[in-house]
């Protein structure tokens, strides 16, 4: 029972010092959590990710900003680099794979990163191709992932337009995958123009809003075909 | 009326005929006459002949306008270029004058006659005097041309972190913004100049009231009222994205009499009235991105709803754009905007 609380103890402080943004403190307290004999996974999800988890709440209330979230990414960062060597590929075998990247011509980074931020907290294996992100690249990396979800941001008018022939080749050559939308520009009546599966508005609702749009994708597709995406049920 | 008349008698607090409509209309003017966009940032004369054989098309009220969002990065010695792909729709930033905390702290003033875009700004502007015989200046705010400095990633870090350094930021890009509208005065002279302003990550999108009055509050009170000293009658700011949380802030800016405020879709125009109608004319606020999709009948109501908040505003309202027309918005979306205004923007 001691030791139950006092692991306890650890994951709550671990997860006070990335929603206080404390690189040093995260650190320090991740390395107790890993002495102490704590699974990396429950570190993981129960201290890191739950920071940034409230972070992102603290986020949609409009308590915390973009200054905030960065800072409380840079601390998940920091303690995530002394986690990593400690996390077996087996934990993330079932976990979601996402692909992100802004649209052609779209210079702006800071919501794509911090959506990407939130992804991979949640335990979800990203793949961020950064800005200015041609068609190709993104189905390169299609192939060579097999991602569950494919995430699409823009900030502009000009780019955002491209969305639907980038979204309908996708389709073609994966239409299982689960495709989202964010951005400035963006909003739900536009995404679902676009033929998107989903959209979030901003990082704080990214994981939330994406798992939504697995759901529906998943029961519209076991309900024509009975089979795909079995293993998003598992990881979700 | 004829539009430059409107536009006096609307400053002057006359009776006018109907709303005026000053859409923001940069590369959407270029792609709608068949001009690069290229061409139409890097020719002040081709440039404004397309906004305003576009502004003449769909009856616009304002004269054309010229600049970019990134203003700052480019001034200060990094590195632009024009938008040469169908996915650009403006000068884009290519790299960063600051990369590094000592590079920030070592950073000194461009030369505004020979900076970046100014030059070219300043050719625009002597081509506004030729056509019309009024000039407006650059327009970017101090917060915004400090964060283009160094990027808005980096510089929302250096908030928390490193405070003392965005201040030190923030006072060169003032000076700077000081010494840009001074070389316009010296050129141009106060009476027939407008200074104007733009905001950007300043809104509540990116922080918090409390960081837009530590980091972009002083700096505007200062500079703002260093503009009205000089002579310059009004101040036209465009606010744009979400600044409901910095309201209350924005009522400390002195923007001259009247001055003028545009705000975007984010902020309610009844709101908007009521905090600064009686100081400021109101230009508003439909949203880009339905003019780009539609549907032309939301368009239009959304039209009418910002006409009728509007013409409540004690010092006038204008109707605009929330931020940029999209550059590939169909020509039927803006005489939707025609003729709702041609429906419900008239005066008794």
């Amino acid at each position: 029972m001691s030791s139950e609380v006092n692991g306890h103890e650890i994951l709550l402080r671990l997860e006070e010092a990335v929603v206080c943004f404390d690189e040093k403190a995260g650190v320090e307290i991740c390395q107790l959590a890993i002495n102490s004999g704590l699974d990396p996974g429950e570190i993981l999800e129960s201290g890191l990710a739950a920071g940034m988890t409230r972070a992102g709440e603290l986020f949609n209330s409009q308590e915390y900003f973009v200054p905030e979230l960065l800072r409380c990414s840079d601390a998940f960062e920091a303690a995530l680099s002394i986690l990593q060597p400690h996390i077996t590929a087996d934990s993330r075998k079932d976990k979601i794979k996402v692909i992100i990247g802004s649209m052609e011509g779209d210079l702006h980074e800071i919501g794509r990163k911090l959506v990407a931020l939130m992804y991979e907290s949640a335990g979800w294996t990203v793949s961020d191709l950064g800005c200015d992100v041609k068609l190709e690249k993104f189905l390169l990396e299609i192939a060579k992932t097999n991602p569950d979800v494919v995430a699409l941001s823009s900030l502009m008018t000009s780019s955002m337009q491209n969305m639907p022939r980038f979204i309908q080749e996708i389709k073609d050559i994966k239409p299982e995958v689960v495709i989202m939308v964010g951005g400035a520009p963006m909003n739900p009546d536009i995404a679902q123009d676009y033929g998107a599966d989903g959209y979030a508005g901003n990082c704080g609702v990214a994981v939330s809003e994406t798992e939504v749009a697995i759901d529906r994708v998943l029961k519209a597709s076991t309900a024509d075909r009975g089979g795909p995406g079995r293993h998003m049920v598992k990881a979700l | 009326m004829r539009p430059a008349a409107r536009l006096t008698a609307l400053i002057n607090g006359e009776p006018l005929d109907r709303v005026p409509f000053t859409p923001f209309i940069l590369g959407f003017s270029a792609r709608n006459v068949g001009l690069s966009l290229a061409s139409f940032y890097s020719d002040p004369e081709k440039s404004y002949q397309a906004s305003l054989l576009t502004q003449q098309q769909y009856c616009c009220d304002n004269r054309p306008a010229f600049g970019y969002a990134d203003y700052g990065a480019w001034e200060f010695g990094g590195e632009a270029k024009f938008p040469d792909s169908p996915n650009e729709q403006s000068i884009m930033v290519l790299r960063r004058p600051i990369s590094t905390e000592e590079e920030a702290w070592k950073l000194s003033l461009p030369d505004v006659r020979t900076a970046g875009y100014l030059p070219t700004q300043m050719a625009f502007t002597r081509v506004q005097i030729k056509y019309t015989g009024r000039a407006s200046s650059p327009s970017m705010t101090p917060f915004c041309t400090a964060v283009s400095l160094v990027g808005e990633e980096t510089f929302c870090r250096w908030m928390l972190t490193k405070p003392e350094l965005c201040h030190h930021l923030l006072l060169l890009v003032t000076q700077h913004r000081k010494q840009v509208i001074q070389h316009w005065v010296d050129t141009f002279g106060v009476t027939n100049l407008r200074v104007e302003q733009s905001t950007g990550p300043e809104s509540n999108d990116v922080i918090s009231p409390q960081q837009f009055e530590e980091f972009a509050l002083p700096y505007m009170l200062d500079l703002h009222q260093w503009i009205l000293d000089l002579g310059i009658r009004s101040i036209y700011c465009h606010i744009c994205g979400d600044h409901n949380l910095n309201l209350p802030h924005w009522e400390k800016v002195a923007f001259g009499d009247p001055g003028m405020m545009t705000f975007g879709n984010q902020v309610d125009l009844d709101e908007a009235i009521t905090r600064f109608g009686e100081k400021a004319i109101i230009f508003g606020n439909l949203e880009p991105p339905l003019i780009l999709h539609g549907p032309p009948e939301k368009i239009y109501e959304e039209t009418r709803k910002c006409l009728e908040k509007g013409k409540q505003a004690p010092r006038g309202y204008v109707m605009t754009s929330g931020c940029e027309v999209p550059v590939d918005t169909p020509p039927y979306h803006m005489w939707v905007i025609n003729k709702a205004i041609s429906d419900f923007g008239w005066y008794e």
